[in-house]
């Protein structure tokens, strides 16, 4: 990985115009949220704010109360990413902290440029004991031709909790634009005390058999994978899922090594985002015991 | 001794391993092995319900995929290194890949196979007093398949076409049973994957570890609808 990040040294390079096999535009942040004792009250502060390159946070948001949940938006004003892009997200809760990150729009991957040169987005979570993260970014919209690595890794300590998604969509719907060449490697790993819980690996090759095969993607132009950890009563989670989401063969919900995974595979995008929501508004009340929040970014 | 009869009995004595070798993994692979994979359909009985496989073609294509995409990235390259890792008795890298190949479960019922068959074979394995006396936990199916190839000085190549070979003939018994096949269209499909069990092994051997993991969202899709399939035959 020290090659991706390896920074452009020319005058030429700095200003992004480059287009040689080699180039790489690196952004990072760095997120750090703690709880603390204010005035008789628990409040989850954001204490470490960390960036380079275009990637953001807004001030964050209490829409839950001063001492409830700290919700976050991240901001990456490019809008995508393009060939050679190399995004790096850490975020760190300390513990006791309450945080939701999202996302104010999609995350868009656009078509690689003529030489094929890879993007990645890496994001490494770390949740301390007694913290709670959501994790609930925006749906990720893959052009056709695009090419990149995508990792995700959340690291749990002790008893700590996480919910998550992540929405892809290969291709435009709108424009009819399949996503007919290209590459994504998609990588999850999720960790308990360096112990790992679940990990998945995706590799999402047009021309590949598996790309169509009903083991692998079965065509799927849009998926969904949402997961929670630290649930109390998982059976009672897996049954509310069950009885109070439209049955469908497109998507199914399973618990094992306490981490509950529903996943999605179909063609449609708004099925699929609102598939998580719903699921995640069942879940909170019996996961954390609050009803959920929709962050008002998403209703803009 | 003589030379001529010194080099005999070497001979005769490596016969003697490499055929008690051949003789357990025979042993380990045959459908009587009384562990209940039988029981067990990875997913393939759900790919029947949800009309992914109908006939013999899809089903070769199905199984083809599943060795490619799964056995070749995951259960074949983990067997290849427990196995190394109990020969040097190093325990921390047998937890780290049990851990490991546990945590690419995506179901319960995928992950229960793994450990109900384990817990099978822990057993058996004691009553013929060759359990191991430590090792990972829990103790999955592939952990102690390796530990038995080890015990019975089944080499690397044979004991990954060995384990191969328990998963297709099962598959294929899944598919007589619920699909259902002919037993001689069974033995046609073997017959056109002979080549692809070999290529999976060589893949398997060919991975680095971060290339390591499977690809089969849907193969866990259907295997999570399997739970609450109205009528099933299997376990998983």
């Amino acid at each position: 990985m020290t090659a991706d990040f390896a920074q452009p040294t020319s005058k030429a390079a700095d200003s992004g115009h480059r287009f040689d096999p080699t180039r790489r535009w690196a952004a990072h942040l760095k997120l750090g949220l703690a709880h603390r004792e204010e005035n008789g009250q628990g409040v989850t502060r954001l204490v470490t704010r960390q960036h380079q390159g275009p990637l953001r946070v807004q001030r964050p948001f209490y829409p839950e109360g001063r001492d409830g949940c700290c919700h976050v938006y991240l901001l990456h004003p490019p809008g995508g990413l393009v060939s050679g892009d190399a995004l790096h997200i850490e975020a760190e809760l300390a513990p006791h902290a309450h945080a939701l990150l999202t996302t104010p729009a999609a995350n868009k991957l656009y078509k690689a440029d003529s030489h094929g040169v890879h993007w990645s987005q890496t994001t490494a979570l770390k949740v301390a004991p007694g913290a709670t993260l959501e994790w609930l970014p925006q749906d990720t919209i893959a052009f056709d031709g695009s090419r990149g690595q995508q990792s995700t890794e959340i690291a749990l300590q002790g008893d700590a909790r996480c919910l998550g998604w992540e929405v892809l969509v290969l291709g435009r719907q709108a424009g009819d634009l399949p996503f007919v060449q290209g590459q994504l490697d998609q990588r999850f790993a999720l960790t308990r005390d360096d112990r790992p819980l679940w990990h998945e690996r995706q590799l999402m090759e047009p021309q590949h058999p598996r790309f169509k095969g009903h083991w692998g993607q079965g065509s799927a132009s849009v998926q969904a994978t949402l997961w929670c950890v630290g649930l109390s009563a998982p059976d009672q989670a897996i049954n509310t899922l069950r009885e109070a989401l439209p049955a469908s063969p497109r998507w199914a919900v399973s618990h094992r090594q306490g981490v509950l995974l529903l996943r999605y595979l179909g063609h449609d995008r708004n099925e699929a985002w609102s598939l998580c929501l719903q699921a995640w508004c069942c879940l909170r009340p019996l996961w954390l015991g609050l009803p959920a929040q929709i962050p008002r970014i998403w209703l803009t | 001794m003589n030379t001529v009869t010194r080099m005999n009995t070497v001979t005769m004595n490596t016969l003697m391993n490499d055929d008690l070798a051949l003789l357990g993994l025979l042993q380990l692979v045959s459908p009587a092995l009384p562990i209940g994979a039988f029981a067990w359909s990875q997913g393939l009985e759900s790919a029947f319900e949800l009309g992914w496989v109908e006939d013999a073609n899809d089903l070769t294509s199905w199984l083809e995929g599943v060795l490619n995409d799964g056995l070749a990235r995951c259960e074949l390259p983990v067997l290849a290194r427990m196995r190394q890792a109990w020969a040097e008795q190093d325990q921390d890298r047998l937890q780290y890949w049990n851990d490991w190949l546990l945590a690419s479960r995506e179901t319960a019922e995928l992950y229960d196979e793994d450990i109900r068959l384990g817990a099978a074979l822990q057993r058996l394995l004691k009553s013929l007093s060759l359990a191991p006396t430590d090792g990972p936990t829990p103790p999955s199916y592939v952990g102690l398949f390796a530990w038995t190839a080890d015990q019975r000085h089944i080499s690397t190549r044979p004991m990954l076409l060995g384990f191969a070979w328990a998963w297709l003939e099962n598959q294929l018994a899944v598919a007589c049973k619920a699909l259902p096949l002919g037993h001689t269209a069974a033995q046609q499909i073997i017959e056109q994957l002979r080549p692809s069990l070999t290529q999976a092994v060589d893949l398997a051997l060919s991975l680095p570890d971060d290339q390591l993991g499977p690809m089969l969202p849907g193969l866990a899709l259907g295997s999570a609808q399997h739970e609450t399939q109205y009528s099933r035959l299997f376990r998983s």
